[in-house]
């Protein structure tokens, strides 16, 4: 990932052309799915949005790898919960893909409480010649049928159909975090704050507890689950992550509640740069498996870390996202930004690793050759097609040209959720309402 | 080169702090005590604000009770080892704000907890009375407010009581308040937006004014229009 030889080229800004961004268009979260044909991005207006890669044509050269709009659904609609007189948002928190299993696609979605099954299905032909049924579907007069015929499917224009297949509702008292498809490819696990369900992915009237750290009296509360994954291979083995900033992996063959935790990752504190805030700035906000599943990467405010599973007291590597920013913890606690959930992605091959920042720039380290990137994610300054420039936060007196200084990022543009194609240099990045394709055209640097 | 300027030299760092932005950031160079202050203030207003929502932010709401409580637990041994040298103005000793820190971390806590119940949360009940209990909000003193933070009517009241900006201590402006008859400003009474950062309290009680409380509300409107 060198900077001669990354060249990052845009394909698509999906910008709505709005002059106001309405609060539902704001993106919550995007996910590849496993071949990366589809990406799917949610909102919190409760939508799914599909883009799909366009087939490679040979008169467009840059026709290939587009991606463009599939399905669009309304996935979650608001709720009010009577019972506990509360209103239930329809933000989509979270989206997975369950792997391929016929010609139709499925994916999870989530909101605060509720997990639902989607299957998506392609229609391009249509029956035609019904002995009884005329072409709308309305019976015929039966004295005017007068010979039989076999009826024929007969190509149509192509119709992208999206059903509801299970609705798995009342597992969660508190809001939903995360979802992970396990790779029995049978069930799958939802976390909230303080528990995670275990689910079979064809029933929906039950779940299993599989973690529940809710103490018997919540005021001795001092800590919840922000994220939680199942291991890529082992179906026993999951991951959760704390606001403590620890990683707990747990094996679900040592007990049906796997509060006991198998392996404990945690970084002993630094006494030197203990703060106010030390707590809250290590809390992680987004932990993933490496696609070996030897790794796990963990993202807290500050930093991401690489953890080894194999090495429980401290994480292989470490990489400051926006350190420049330790000065400013107060203001950024003061107005909320200290609690911001950035998501953190490997690349393919899980040499790379990339996480979102401020000022719709987001990061890339490479893990061999301990480079490291800024990109920005605006519109102002990339069209189509063109070659994302590296940026730079100027963090002291002398200021290049380009640089942009601490004092003028805007913490309003923020790269909370990005995702990576799963084999190749493409990459998803959501900035509020748009999402942006980027693409290593030369398809060389990032090992 | 990329990236490489982001390595972080603490002379550069130096220079930034200068730089900074917000007020709060300026609390660098306030002394320990008084940034340690104006942390928790900014903790109990948040809090506060948490309290109101119908369903709080659980992971954000344990971020921020344990931040006071590291905060508490620094000041509880400053304290037993005499060790207390508050800061000018924000003299109130600290073992009043300890008891009001875990009230308050308590009570939020426990408000979570109530999403498990069947039976409707108690303080969605309080909502009757929201309107008279209002009256109250702007009640600076701690001593009030411990019994205040029980219920969840107290809404933007932290900062002031934080503060410890006393002045209107001594009024018992809630007492007086509760007994105005609001078909007075429903009259063509031109309000002017007066005290707009302590929003005027709706009061919807329908005791009749006795002959003794016209004197008080004739003084009362006076500063109400300005007069």
């Amino acid at each position: 990932m060198g900077e001669d030889t990354e060249t990052p080229q845009i394909n698509h800004g999906f910008l709505r052309d709005h002059n106001y961004v309405t609060e539902a268009d704001i993106i919550s979260t995007v996910e590849f799915n496993h071949t990366g044909e589809l990406l799917a991005t949610g909102d919190k207006g409760g939508r799914v949005v599909i883009f799909q890669r366009e087939p490679e044509s040979k008169n467009d050269p840059y026709g290939q790898g587009e991606y463009n709009v599939y399905s669009t659904f309304q996935s979650h609609e608001p709720e009010f919960d009577y019972l506990k007189s509360l209103e239930i948002e329809e933000k989509i928190n979270k989206i997975k893909w369950l792997p391929q299993q016929n010609a139709g696609h499925s994916l999870l979605s989530t909101n605060d409480k509720t997990i639902k099954l989607w299957k998506i299905t392609e229609r391009d032909k249509k029956p035609e010649g019904y002995n009884l049924k005329d072409e709308e579907g309305k019976l015929k007069d039966l004295s005017t049928v007068t010979s039989l015929q076999v009826p024929v499917l007969k190509p149509t224009d192509l119709m992208v159909e999206v059903s509801p297949r299970r609705i798995f509702a009342n597992g969660h008292t508190y809001h939903v975090n995360s979802i992970s498809v396990n790779s029995d490819c049978e069930t799958y696990m939802s976390a909230d704050d303080l528990r995670i369900n275990l689910w079979h992915l064809a029933i929906t009237d039950r779940s299993f507890n599989i973690v529940d750290i809710k103490p018997a009296n919540m005021e001795d509360l001092t800590e919840v689950i922000t994220a939680s994954e199942f291991h890529p291979h082992h179906c026993n083995l999951f991951v959760y992550s704390s606001s403590k900033g620890s990683l707990r992996l747990c094996d679900m063959r040592a007990s049906a509640l796997c509060d006991k935790h198998f392996k404990l990752f945690e970084e002993p504190e630094d006494p030197g740069s203990r703060s106010f805030f030390s707590e809250i700035i290590s809390s992680v906000s987004d932990v993933k498996f490496s696609h070996s599943g030897r790794y796990m990467l963990a993202r807290d405010y500050l930093t991401v870390k690489v953890w080894d599973l194999n090495m429980e007291t401290k994480p292989i590597e470490i990489y400051q996202i926006h350190d420049y920013l330790r000065s400013k913890l107060c203001s950024l606690y003061e107005n909320d930004c200290i609690f911001d959930k950035f998501e953190c992605a490997w690349n393919g091959s899980d040499s790379v690793i990339m996480t979102g920042a401020y000022n719709n720039f987001f990061r890339m380290f490479d893990r061999n050759t301990k480079r490291d990137v800024t990109l920005e994610a605006s519109r102002e300054s990339s069209k189509p097609r063109a070659i994302l420039k590296p940026r730079r936060v100027c963090i002291g007196g002398k200021r290049r040209k380009d640089d942009i200084s601490v004092d003028s990022l805007d913490f309003t543009k923020k790269i909370l959720h990005t995702a990576w194609h799963p084999t190749e240099n493409i990459i998803a990045i959501a900035a509020t309402n748009n999402l942006y394709i980027f693409q290593d055209k030369m398809n060389s640097g990032m090992h | 080169m990329l990236g490489r300027g982001l390595k972080r030299k603490l002379s550069d760092y130096e220079e930034n702090m200068a730089g900074v932005s917000s007020a709060f950031d300026s609390s660098r160079n306030l002394p320990y005590p008084l940034k340690r202050q104006l942390v928790l203030n900014v903790c109990l207003a948040k809090l506060q604000m948490y309290k109101m929502l119908v369903e709080p932010n659980l992971h954000r709401s344990v971020l921020i009770a344990n931040t006071v409580r590291q905060i508490q637990e620094e000041m509880r041994q400053e304290t037993s080892q005499h060790l207390v040298n508050m800061c000018g103005g924000l003299s109130t000793s600290p073992s009043g704000y300890l008891n009001l820190d875990l009230l308050a971390i308590s009570s939020i806590l426990k408000d979570l907890d109530f999403m498990e119940d069947v039976s409707p949360p108690t303080y969605l009940a309080a909502s009757g009375d929201d309107q008279s209990k209002a009256s109250e909000t702007p009640c600076p003193r701690l001593e009030d407010e411990r019994q205040d933070l029980k219920g969840v009517e107290c809404a933007f009241g932290s900062f002031e009581i934080s503060n410890s900006t006393s002045y209107l201590k001594d009024l018992a402006i809630d007492d007086i308040f509760e007994d105005i008859d609001t078909s007075m400003y429903d009259s063509d009474f031109d309000c002017p937006p007066l005290a707009p950062s302590r929003a005027l309290p709706v009061v919807t009680s329908n005791i009749p004014i006795g002959r003794s409380d016209l004197s008080d509300l004739d003084h009362i409107m006076e500063i109400l229009v300005g007069s």
